[in-house]
């Protein structure tokens, strides 16, 4: 305990040293100041071995605090006295020439400049006065340097720049400036009638309306959401292992919708950190809970649970200090801070607040229970039909049970029946030899009958390569299309049949769990047969399709294959290495002669792509009641019969388990005639009820329950538990939150985040909202305010737009508290916002960064809106606010090193490949490699800074990938439609759409160069034209000569390339 | 380039101008005008390529260049290059509480733990005497070239974070990848290829455990220091090849006009970043050629195919490695196989050799290969997995993950050869005598790189973040 009393006293001094103590002010540039000058200095070389983690200190000797560094040490020196440099030892010691005095060591490669050690000099001789940190002094609204200015934002930044010498540029042309601000507050770019108007309109207040437009649409919301999803990590899968689907995208909505309504935001923290907690919390902000949940998680075999509960939790503390604070306390996680005050015990007592969140270690991630707990989001239509249902499901099986239960006498000659049969044979499957096997669109089918193949197969946990004969394989490769029919036909012999099986054949060869060959499943969405004896056909119709559920998914039962319905399908998706089987009961007993034929139809129609069957093969059974057993190998026969069933039917009555009890009866019931109707009539109503359950939205959120015990960890380590344990509760350097008689929760940490007596939330809010419009922040470290982040150009503009976020006072008519869309549009109706970016040469060499801000900045979209506008400009973009995430194009085998369960990428159809990149999959483990390339984070921790590079692999997108190619296509059909008669029209028209301006002459004669040849080109090569006008889903138009729409396209793809196309300036 | 994130160090910037800075996008491309292609002044572009923030070195360089062949899933130590005759002895006996009390396990959590003896022989081999796996003949033809390390340990049990460690020497995501470390560091020679290369190869007998690329991520650093996939089925880079039915002409008639309208707005506007896309798209035309005749394998000799055990375009392990030694000839500076499957919960004695035979003979033939044609003193060849497997059993043949002992190999670019370094306990549970971490073999890789390990740091989140975290030591007995 000793120890955590010395922890306490010394975080409390350095509360109070952190604490106390101006700012400086910006204007006394002749002294030192410690916050500007020294402590940027001390923090990055001195404060590791002499600042607040004691297990590093050394010489037992502190900087970080006055007293401290004041008081003689134990050898009789004085580290500083203030007011005499020449009696202080760190002047001596920084000056010294000796290796083995001089500090910072020679082995921390810390060299000091010889203007940082004067400015030490100089410091202390100025009376080594220390300030406390900037960010951790509380928030008052600085005076505004020249009152009465017309925008206070520009009166901070030229008292700044008029002590630097400099002065603000003019404004921007109006065509720069309306790009400008439309693509930084919707992330599009304005159309052309927008640039026109708004060049038009002289009103002194068209700029404010133009603004306000902005702030109202869609677009400002989901410019805004980016963001904020980069910061909490959104994704839409788990991150570790199998890195499979977690459904979160109703909390992205739930973001977007509080954007666009400007939800203050503080209530919006409070909801994400404890919406469950609320009284009486609403779905929307149970939703918004699932903030908390948003963290990677696994579900690799032989996890430690308490390793990866240690995982989770240290991800929140880290996202929710970054995000909200600015702070890094995962340095914290393993030591104290080395340097800002955050003792490793105020990262666990972080960790606590979280402890209640229910969720468990290993976190499953496929099937009905993956990612508990969830939320559903049902329509109200939804809720209704899931009744309905739910009900005629019920009554049908309390129908069947009642029967069943009514014939209860007859169990015991059943099962001896049974048990006979399979021992007879009688429910066998027999495995056919196809005599031909088709595919009507391209697919190669290959049959194995006696003929020897290599399989690759799980068995046990290990991948097994052997070669075995065919018996009746039918194996698929060649062309891949999206959907496909098999046709296959075989002849059973004389025989009487009852089932007709299809058993799909895994191998590591393919994707789709090594079932399909494209997407992550299979689908098999209508099977057919019919018999031919002499010439006549005979359609076969099927009574029942039985699976025995084995990695189904629930919107993809086996009743499907047989609905008649074309949009459902039965599909597997994963399993454990062995094969699936379907049974599909013909409706009439059939037989068949020496010459009879069976044709068997497999029709793959599904709206996923690719998602058809790699390998199978049929069999027949004479009995009706042959179950769908599955098998690892296909050389094991398959007998018909439930492994539960039969060990249950071995034992004697009375020594079968509970579940052997169930399985027996759950088998009486699907194996006894009469109740036929009602078993079918149960399987299509539980069909229909899966299906319309998987269509229903669900969103991870966070339950609350009791809170697990929380340690301090030794070093991070989950396995030393011999750490104090702790409650809840902020850092001991910003004080205390909840009442002393319970236990702090979510809530108040919430509460506290967003309270005055947290000097850091708005802080850092606003220097993030900053660089959206600049490009950096006025504290250019965005995730970290503390000692090592960066001094801000400009503080007193900082804070006082953090007030002004908090309480608006400025303009302040229809505005609120933590007013988002207030703060942005007073940043963007400034001066400052509105200056040209040119700067000239002298400023250029003087500022490079703009971190004055005489100018505007120049910088690429992001990621998203590279895409967004590319689609925008084309006409493709589908303007759809929130909903499900969706799959544009994508390389094939990107996925590949995926695994558990191997998978292929499968792209969305019509609407979905033509959406904002906002909503596009995010894979965390392998992101869409477009949004990757322009440097999109993969979100699988807090980003709040994107880097932005530029890259050849960035001109190979925009080159290449179908999107772009499509719609540059797409755009060129435009061009043709509406760009006027003459080319010299149509360039003008497709530059004004794409870069809001007119081209010049010589940009003129560049592009009607390039589009000559190109027609030039294309005219000689039809073949070439009629390949690259193929490119993408979007529908061709018939009445342009392809020569003339390959060569726009062409052109279009030039303009989509230009660096000023994806470039704000 | 935005470079909030990364502080270079003043000092270090005053270096490099600031175009340097925000130029290539592969770290090393050079920019090598087309005059003959593009117009004679259209690319008058310095040669501003990356030369890294370590030049001159720290100290002398033994290696320029590092091939890592990660052997992914946890090869077993046990039966490659870890003989333990007194786990053979106790096959079968309940393993000594003494050795795993209070130790991280994983999939045996809970479970009894039996020994499991070594399931195949072990040879002494080379003029060393090295002690190698009979299912390694052709490895241990070349042990006089090699060092193993027979005392590694790492911190993660469960493969997605064991590999994130390796590779980035920490857990948290974020971190750059050893590779984006290197090209920061060093820059690259290649002047049209990405200096960080990546491939992968599946294989037989194990289990394909996922391996995500964030694995060759440049983390905080920018971008473009980033491992590059290339894949040798299919395009070997994502939207390499141009648009159907646009021919050369087309695309690179569409580069120029690109190129001579940001040209245009570069006179009208100045801002540096238009010419450093410039450079970019004539290193992207440039790159559609160089890279798919660089996995063109279809000119090499048969003797050298026969070599390796490759088929030009089967993706496999074998072509992998005979593509690394072209890469390594182009100047690449990082260059990591992943071959996957090593994961062998059961099965040892049938899927082991099946492995085995898969890496055995290309890993040789790669080393003798860089060996003959003078490479193998500039080349680092690094041999192993994210964590080794336990002497207990688990099922009936199987071995779980282990990560308090495991063995790596290393050879050419300073690596003293035919020798073994550090021990584990008799039963080859703890690396007991000279432990290595995976924070030491970085320091030793970067130090023989010519990089002091300590020195090569970048300010993220306040800290001085290196490759090596907070520690590592160079593993100087094994350096030649």
């Amino acid at each position: 305990m000793k120890t955590i009393n010395f922890h306490l006293k010394a975080s409390l001094l350095v509360a109070a040293a952190l604490l106390a103590g101006r700012g400086a002010s910006a204007d006394d540039r002749a002294r030192v100041s410690f916050n500007r000058d020294i402590r940027p200095i001390f923090s990055d070389t001195c404060f590791r071995c002499h600042g607040p983690d004691k297990n590093a200190r050394q010489a037992n000797l502190r900087l970080d605090l006055r007293e401290e560094a004041m008081r003689k040490t134990r050898s009789g020196v004085t580290p500083i006295v203030p007011g005499k440099p020449e009696e202080s030892e760190i002047i001596a010691r920084v000056f010294s020439t000796n290796q083995y005095e001089v500090m910072p060591p020679p082995a921390a490669h810390k060299d000091l400049t010889a203007r940082q050690k004067e400015l030490i000099r100089q410091w202390v001789a100025e009376g080594a006065q220390y300030e406390g940190h900037w960010a951790y002094q509380p928030l008052k609204r600085p005076p505004v340097p020249e009152p009465g200015a017309a925008h206070p934002v520009d009166a901070f930044v030229r008292a700044r720049l008029a002590r630097e010498g400099l002065a603000p540029s003019p404004g921007a042309d109006r065509r720069t400036l309306i790009r400008r601000v439309t693509l930084d507050l919707t992330g599009l770019p304005p159309a052309p009638t927008e640039v026109e108007a708004f060049v038009a309109d002289r009103a002194p207040d068209a700029y404010e309306k133009l603004v306000d437009r902005l702030l109202a649409s869609p677009g400002y919301a989901e410019k805004q959401a980016m963001h904020w999803l980069d910061a909490v990590r959104y994704a839409d899968t788990a991150g570790f292992h199998g890195d499979n689907a977690l459904p979160a995208w109703p909390y992205r909505d739930y973001v977007l919708r509080a954007f666009r309504d400007n939800q203050p935001f503080d209530q919006f923290t409070r909801e994400q950190l404890a919406g469950d907690l609320l009284p009486g919390a609403t779905d929307a902000q149970r939703v918004a809970s699932a903030y908390n949940r948003l963290n990677r998680s696994s579900n690799e075999g032989g996890i430690q649970p308490r390793e990866y509960l240690a995982k989770y939790a240290a991800d929140r503390v880290r996202t929710t200090s970054a995000v909200w604070l600015g702070a890094t306390m995962g340095c914290a996680e393993c030591h104290d801070h080395k340097f800002d005050p955050f003792l490793a015990k105020d990262f666990y007592s972080m960790k606590a607040f979280f402890a209640d969140i229910k969720e468990t270690g290993l976190v499953p991630d496929r099937g009905r229970n993956s990612f508990v707990p969830k939320l559903a989001l049902p329509s109200a239509e939804q809720e209704r039909r899931l009744g309905e249902l739910t009900q005629a499901l019920d009554e049908a099986e309390r129908e069947l049970e009642a029967r069943a239960e009514a014939r209860g006498a007859r169990r015991a000659e059943w099962e001896k029946q049974v048990l006979e049969w399979h021992r007879s044979g009688r429910l066998d499957w027999r495995f056919q030899r196809p005599v031909v096997a088709r595919a009507a669109r391209g697919a190669r089918l290959t049959i194995y009958n006696d003929r020897a193949l290599v399989v690759t197969q799980y068995r046990g946990g290990s991948l097994v390569t052997e070669r075995i004969t065919g018996g009746g394989l039918v194996v698929a490769d060649g062309p891949n299309p999206e959907n496909e029919t098999y046709t296959v036909s075989f002849r059973p012999g004389a025989g009487s049949w009852a089932a007709l099986g299809l058993e799909v054949v895994q191998d590591e060869s393919l994707p789709g769990d090594r079932f399909a060959r494209g997407a992550d499943r299979f689908v098999l969405t209508e099977a057919e047969a019919e018999l031919r004896e002499g010439g006549r056909a005979r359609k076969l119709a099927f009574a029942l399709a039985t699976t025995d559920g084995f990695g189904e998914q629930i919107e993809n039962a086996a009743a499907a294959a047989i609905d008649g319905d074309a949009r459902t399908g039965w599909g597997v998706g994963y399993g454990d290495g062995r094969n699936v089987f379907l049974a599909l009961r013909f409706a009439q007993k059939l037989e068949t002669r020496a010459g009879s034929t069976i044709t068997v139809r497999l029709r793959q129609d599904s709206a996923l792509r690719k998602a058809t069957i790699g390998r199978f093969r049929l069999a027949l059974s004479s009995a009706e009641y042959a179950w769908p057993d599955h098998a690892a190998r296909t050389d094991k026969p398959l007998r018909g019969l439930p492994a539960d069933v039969l060990k249950a039917l071995e034992s004697p009555p009375e020594e079968r388990t509970e579940e052997q009890q169930k399985a027996l009866l759950a088998h009486f019931k699907w194996m006894t005639p009469e109740f036929q109707p009602l078993v079918a009539r149960v399987a299509r109503l539980q069909a229909e009820r899966d299906r319309l359950e998987a269509g229903i939205p669900r969103v991870v959120v966070t339950q609350s329950t009791e809170p697990a015990e929380t340690r301090v960890l030794a070093r991070g380590n989950f396995l030393d538990e011999s750490g104090e344990v702790v409650e809840p509760a902020i850092p001991v350097v910003f004080g205390r939150v909840g009442a002393p008689e319970r236990r702090a929760s979510r809530l108040d940490l919430a509460d506290w985040i967003v309270s005055p007596d947290n000097p850091l939330t708005a802080r850092v809010f606003v220097n993030r909202a900053w660089r959206q419009f600049f490009g950096t922040g006025l504290s250019k470290v965005l995730d970290d305010l503390g000692s090592q982040g960066e001094w801000p150009t400009h503080l007193e503009l900082l804070d006082w737009l953090a007030a002004e976020f908090v309480r608006p006072e400025w303009r302040s008519d229809g505005t609120h508290e933590w007013d988002v869309k207030h703060l942005v549009r007073t940043i963007v109706t400034s001066e400052t916002y509105q200056q040209s970016s040119l700067g000239d040469a002298r400023l250029n060499e003087r500022d490079p960064d703009n971190r004055l801000l005489a100018r505007q900045s120049r910088f690429r979209v992001d990621a998203e809106v590279v895409r967004d506008l590319a689609l925008a400009v084309s006409g493709l973009l589908v303007e759809q606010f929130g909903g499900p995430s969706v799959k544009p194009y994508q390389p094939e085998g990107y996925l590949g090193a995926l695994n558990f369960p191997k998978r292929d990428y499968s792209a969305g159809r019509g609407a979905d490949l033509y959406r904002r990149g906002l909503y596009t999959h995010w894979q965390r483990t392998f992101l869409h490699p477009s949004l990757m390339t322009f440097d999109a984070p993969s979100r699988e921790e807090c980003t709040v800074n994107r880097v932005n590079s530029n890259t050849p692999l960035q001109a190979l997108v925009l080159l290449n990938d179908p999107i772009y190619v499509e719609a540059a296509r797409v755009f060129a059909q435009n061009i043709l439609r509406e760009g006027g008669p003459t080319l010299e029209a149509r360039i003008g028209w497709a530059f004004a759409r794409a870069l809001g301006r007119p081209p010049g002459p010589e940009e003129r004669r560049v592009l009607a160069d390039l589009y000559r040849a190109s027609l030039d080109q294309f005219r000689r090569d039809p073949v070439g034209a009629a390949r690259l006008l193929g490119v993408g889903d979007a529908p061709r138009p018939k009445d342009v000569p392809p020569a003339d729409l390959a060569a726009m396209t062409t052109l279009a793809r030039a303009i989509f390339n230009l660096h000023e196309t994806i470039t704000r300036n | 380039m935005n470079q909030d994130r990364l502080d270079i160090r003043p000092d270090i910037r005053l270096d490099l101008s600031r175009r340097a800075f925000l130029g290539r996008g592969f770290a090393g491309l050079g920019a090598v005008a087309l005059p003959a292609l593009f117009g004679r002044d259209l690319f008058a572009a310095p040669d501003d390529r990356w030369r890294g923030v370590v030049n001159p070195t720290h100290h002398p360089a033994k290696a320029k260049r590092v091939i890592f062949l990660y052997q992914a899933g946890g090869p077993s130590h046990l039966e490659t290059f870890d003989h333990k005759p007194k786990l053979a002895a106790m096959h079968g006996k309940p393993m000594p509480e003494s050795f795993t009390k209070g130790q991280q396990i994983a999939q045996l959590q809970g479970k009894e733990l039996i020994c499991f003896g070594p399931q195949f022989g072990f040879k002494q081999a080379g003029q060393a005497g090295q002690e190698v796996c009979t299912l390694f003949p052709e490895i241990a033809g070349i042990t006089d070239e090699v060092c193993v390390i027979r005392s590694m340990w790492g911190e993660q049990i469960n493969h997605d974070p064991a590999h994130t460690l390796m590779n980035t020497g920490s857990i948290i995501t974020g971190r750059p990848s050893m590779g984006s470390w290197l090209l920061y560091g060093l820059g690259a020679e290649a002047e049209d290829l990405p200096g960080f290369v990546v491939f992968m190869s599946s294989g037989r007998g194990g289990q394909n455990q996922p391996i995500a690329m964030r694995q060759w991520s440049a983390g905080f650093l920018p971008s473009k220091f980033q491992g590059v996939k290339l894949n040798s089925v299919g395009d070997p880079v994502l939207y390499i090849q141009n648009p159907p039915g646009v021919g050369a002409e087309t695309q690179r008639g569409s580069i120029e006009a690109v190129n001579r309208l940001n040209r245009l707005q570069y006179d009208a506007v100045k801002d540096p970043e238009i010419l450093t896309r410039v450079a970019q798209y004539e290193l992207a035309f440039k790159m559609q050629t160089s890279v798919p005749d660089l996995t063109d394998m279809s000119r090499e000799p048969k003797h050298v195919l026969e070599m390796y055990g490759a088929s030009p375009g089967d993706g496999s392990f074998a072509s992998n490695c005979l593509l690394a030694r072209r890469l390594a000839e182009r100047g690449v500076r990082f260059i990591q196989l992943y071959h996957r499957d090593w994961d062998h919960h059961s099965g040892i004695p049938q899927n082991l050799p099946l492995k085995a035979q898969e890496v055995d003979r290309p890993t040789a033939a790669l080393i003798k290969d860089l060996k003959q044609r003078g490479m193998l003193d500039e080349t680092l060849v690094i041999w192993g997995g994210e964590f080794g497997r336990t002497p207990m059993s688990q099922g009936s043949n199987g071995r779980d993950h282990h990560i308090k002992g495991f063995s790596y190999m290393l050879a050419g670019g300073g690596i003293k050869g035919g020798t073994s370094y550090g021990a584990t306990d008799d039963l080859g549970y703890a690396a007991v005598e000279h432990p290595v971490s995976v924070h030491d073999l970085h320091a030793t890789m970067l130090h023989l790189l010519g990089i002091n390990h300590l020195r090569l740091a970048v300010k993220f989140q306040g800290i001085d973040a290196r490759l090596t975290n907070v520690s590592g030591e160079v593993v100087k007995a094994i350096l030649a």
